[in-house]
């Protein structure tokens, strides 16, 4: 007989053995989506790394570094630097983490768990954000508050000298505009991560309807 | 999301999912795979689907988005192992049913499809589900013409491989 027409004849045959998925299946199938937006949340984690990273390097040019110097804080900006990368390439690292995961995964239950763990991971890393700027402010005022005093010559101290009602003020505009710089920094990160970790959500909430 | 059309689209393809399965035959040799590309197919059938209006068929739709995602995009995914044993795979022959002779030629068939490249597989695919050239040249986008060339040549490839 034909080889061609064995083939033929055989593959007919097999058509009984091809397994049948059931209308579930085929539906938990479609809420893989999840993977594509953790993989967007990937993505947007990277991009929005090289985004500071470029914006760093145009503002740190050498008058930066020079002032740095000047105020004796340019071991501790390198050292923050430093730092902040090794966190940010950590996050980026746990995104990757997540999308490899979330990609490989069949039951409805390991989806969901991943969906969660996704969602965690991304509010610690806003959370850090939000955190580690707050600090910075803070250790660069004080710092540069410092500085100032001890060389700043003055004829007149009196005059230069706070009340501590002006202190209280002062203390007050600072944390103040600390608090409207990271409401607007919040409301960035709210922005770029929250559509997508709403439709997490809303696939999350999908996919429990189906366990039950 | 449209719920309606989700449903839809599920109940289509439960009924027409012999088709996703039969592509992942051809292209995967191991049970994973297998389950990874008919994944990978529907998320691409699902993805495709608003666009298709019902002008053809849902098979025949299902025939083109189906092949070219074996073809195009789990080529790129990954590289299925070529060396494995055949007898554990999709292709099992089941011995009673044909004495040694036809069974062993069946089984250098198949392991002779393996071989091919996607695009052959895809031919040889649309040739054992008995598509006619007009078909297999819409859901490949190639002319008829083109279509008769390649699936003559495939088959003498396989038939040379069958009797060297």
């Amino acid at each position: 007989m034909d080889g061609l027409n064995l083939l033929k004849k055989d593959w007919k045959k097999r058509e009984s053995d091809i397994p049948q998925l059931s209308y579930d299946q085929i539906y938990k199938m479609l809420w893989k989506r999840s993977s594509s937006i953790v993989k967007w949340i990937f993505v947007i984690s990277i991009l929005e790394f090289l985004f500071w990273a470029l914006l760093t390097i145009f503002m740190a040019d050498i008058d930066y570094w020079t002032e740095m110097e000047r105020i004796n804080l340019k071991e501790f900006t390198v050292t923050v630097y430093v730092i902040n990368y090794a966190v940010t390439f950590f996050f980026i690292y746990c995104f990757y983490k997540n999308y490899r995961k979330i990609s490989s995964t069949d039951n409805v239950a390991g989806l969901m768990k991943n969906i969660l763990r996704t969602r965690k991971t991304v509010k610690y890393y806003i959370g850090y954000i939000l955190l580690s700027t707050a600090l910075i402010t803070l250790i660069y005022t004080y710092f540069m508050m410092d500085y100032h005093a001890t060389n700043t010559v003055v004829e007149d101290m009196e005059k230069y000298s706070f009340t501590s009602i002006q202190w209280i003020k002062f203390a007050g505009i600072i944390i103040g505009g600390l608090a409207v710089f990271l409401g607007l920094l919040w409301l960035f990160y709210k922005v770029l991560y929250g559509i997508l970790l709403r439709r997490l959500n809303k696939n999350y909430k999908e996919l429990k309807k189906l366990e039950v | 999301m449209d719920k309606e059309l989700e449903h839809q689209f599920v109940t289509n393809l439960e009924k027409y999912q012999n088709i996703a399965h039969k592509i992942c035959r051809i292209y995967t040799n191991d049970q994973d795979s297998h389950n990874d590309l008919f994944q990978e197919i529907t998320i691409q059938l699902w993805k495709a689907y608003p666009k298709f209006r019902g002008e053809a068929k849902f098979s025949t739709w299902m025939y083109r988005v189906a092949l070219n995602t074996a073809i195009t995009l789990y080529r790129k995914k990954k590289r299925s192992i070529r060396t494995q044993d055949f007898d554990t795979v999709d292709f099992k022959i089941k011995a009673e049913e044909y004495d040694d002779e036809t069974e062993q030629q069946l089984k250098v068939m198949y392991s002779a499809i393996q071989e091919l490249n996607d695009i052959e597989k895809a031919l040889v695919f649309l040739y054992l589900e008995d598509k006619n050239y007009r078909d297999i040249s819409e859901t490949l986008g190639i002319t008829e013409v083109n279509a008769r060339v390649k699936m003559n040549r495939v088959k003498t490839k396989l038939k040379n491989i069958l009797n060297p």
